[in-house]
């Protein structure tokens, strides 16, 4: 569940974010969105969701990649949008279309920022899906939330030691990624 | 023709230097190369090749990032990027400006070296007008968006357009220019006034000498050879009755394109006060030492 959320907000968010990252105005409407979308509590997300998609894994992977999407569509968009005029002056210069300095400039030095954005976003994956737990979508959730019902005092502390774990431990890749990528794309 | 491929056909290079800090130095010279699908192969070849032009080993610099390298090896992987294309027309914008005043000194020499190796037609711009007489072969002064005048040094120096080219390229004080000058920037065109015949004696050459302002002067013998008088020789003469032939002295030839600094290192050498400036057989003009510098200010 889990991968399969983070793909798909990785493909989405990257996606959306190089349709857009030339045209400032068109960004700036669908991070308005977004926003909102940020905003409504996940619970309340998962209301609206049920109808639509049952119960089960299916609302908590869309809620997980409806709140991903901003971090990783942001970051990646800042890290396309704003590299050093002068790189992209000189890459003009020397003779690349657009999408070449795209390709071979923006995305490569936007990577540092790029992997940022997923690390936020493995983070906020890890809470929804522990949420869905709620709706019947199983994982680590369910321990959670029954425990939590049944006033099960072991089971809350241990799954939540488990949820807690798992968080720092995929944080904490996503950290070494982030970081080895920044190294290699950023020397400066 | 469409710009990309009008961009692809110059090459560019920045004052800023700009290499990409994510690739590689070879990366950074075969960007258009491997765009413009060259197999492997021939991309390296032809990175070694420039990196043996711009002074850089390649076993040492081909994989390294540039920030591992200094400013003036930056430059030099910078020119190797323009050049990797083989384009007909090199655009230089102030390349070696962000560099200390030594290391420019050293790529300039390094920059006339291998301008004559590569045959192109270079464009360089540049603030400093002694950079533009040592790289380039002719300049163009420009002002205010406009091109004033496009010349030789000698051009310039000599006969500037107006007021404005001539405080830029600092007609002024054209003893700094020394070494971008020619003989025939500073000789005078042979005047009947310096040929004395081989029979005249010294006492009239003197009077001659003197009634025409002059002070050196050429004798031309039988045998078409010609030598130099001095009037301050003429005067220590003792017997002022005799030929000034047999006080003769030998003549320094120099061609028209010889630099003046060695024109004036030969006279200085030799003692002399001229040198005839001869082309094809053809006197073309004197250089009077002492005029000479009255022509540089």
């Amino acid at each position: 569940m889990f991968s399969i959320a983070l793909v798909l907000s990785i493909c989405i968010g990257v996606i959306a974010a190089l349709l857009v990252y030339s045209n400032p105005r068109i960004a700036n409407i669908w991070f308005n969105i977004l926003n909102v979308i940020e905003t409504i509590p996940e619970l309340a997300l998962f209301i609206f969701l049920l109808p639509i998609l049952g119960l089960g894994e299916r609302p908590t992977i869309a809620a997980c990649v409806l709140y991903s999407i901003l971090p990783i569509m942001r970051n990646t968009y800042t890290g396309l949008a704003h590299i050093s005029k002068e790189y992209i002056e000189i890459a003009q210069a020397i003779g690349l279309t657009k999408n070449e300095i795209l390709i071979k400039i923006r995305l490569p030095m936007a990577l540092p920022l790029i992997s940022g954005g997923i690390r936020v976003a493995v983070v906020y994956i890890m809470g929804i899906i522990t949420l869905g737990g709620l709706i019947a979508a199983g994982g680590l959730g369910v321990p959670l939330q029954a425990g939590i019902h049944q006033y099960n005092i072991p089971a809350i502390i241990i799954a939540s030691f488990w949820v807690g774990t798992l968080g720092v431990v995929f944080d904490g890749i996503a950290w070494i990624i982030e970081n080895k990528l920044t190294r290699r794309y950023n020397p400066w | 023709m469409n710009p990309v491929e009008l961009r692809r056909r110059i090459g560019y290079v920045i004052q800023q230097i700009g290499l990409f800090p994510h690739m590689t130095v070879k990366e950074n010279i075969s960007l258009i190369p491997r765009l413009e699908k060259w197999n492997e192969l021939d991309i390296t070849k032809r990175v070694e090749e420039l990196l043996n032009l711009v002074a850089l080993p390649p076993e040492l610099f081909i994989n390294r990032y540039p920030a591992q390298l200094s400013g003036g090896q930056q430059q030099r992987v910078g020119l190797a990027r323009a050049l990797v294309m083989n384009p007909p027309l090199l655009l230089m914008d102030e390349p070696f400006g962000a560099l200390d005043p030594l290391l420019r000194m050293q790529l300039q020499n390094e920059f006339v070296s291998i301008k004559r190796k590569l045959d192109k037609t270079i464009v360089f711009v540049t603030h400093d007008i002694e950079e533009g007489f040592t790289l380039g072969d002719r300049i163009g002064v420009m002002h205010n968006g406009k091109i004033l005048q496009i010349g030789t040094p000698s051009e310039l120096l000599f006969e500037p357009i107006n007021d404005i080219v001539s405080k830029i390229v600092g007609s002024e004080s054209k003893f700094k220019a020394i070494k971008f000058l020619q003989a025939k920037d500073v000789m005078i065109p042979l005047d009947k006034k310096y040929i004395f015949q081989q029979e005249m004696k010294c006492q009239e050459a003197i009077e001659k000498m003197i009634s025409a302002q002059i002070e050196v002067a050429l004798v031309k013998n039988s045998d078409e050879e010609i030598k130099q008088i001095e009037l301050t020789d003429l005067l220590r003469i003792k017997d002022k009755e005799k030929s000034i032939m047999s006080i003769g002295k030998k003549l320094e030839i120099v061609t028209p394109d010889e630099s003046l600094s060695s024109v004036i290192l030969l006279l200085k050498s030799s003692n002399d006060k001229v040198a005839i400036v001869m082309s094809h057989e053809v006197i073309e003009g004197l250089v009077i030492i002492n005029s000479v510098l009255l022509n540089l200010v």
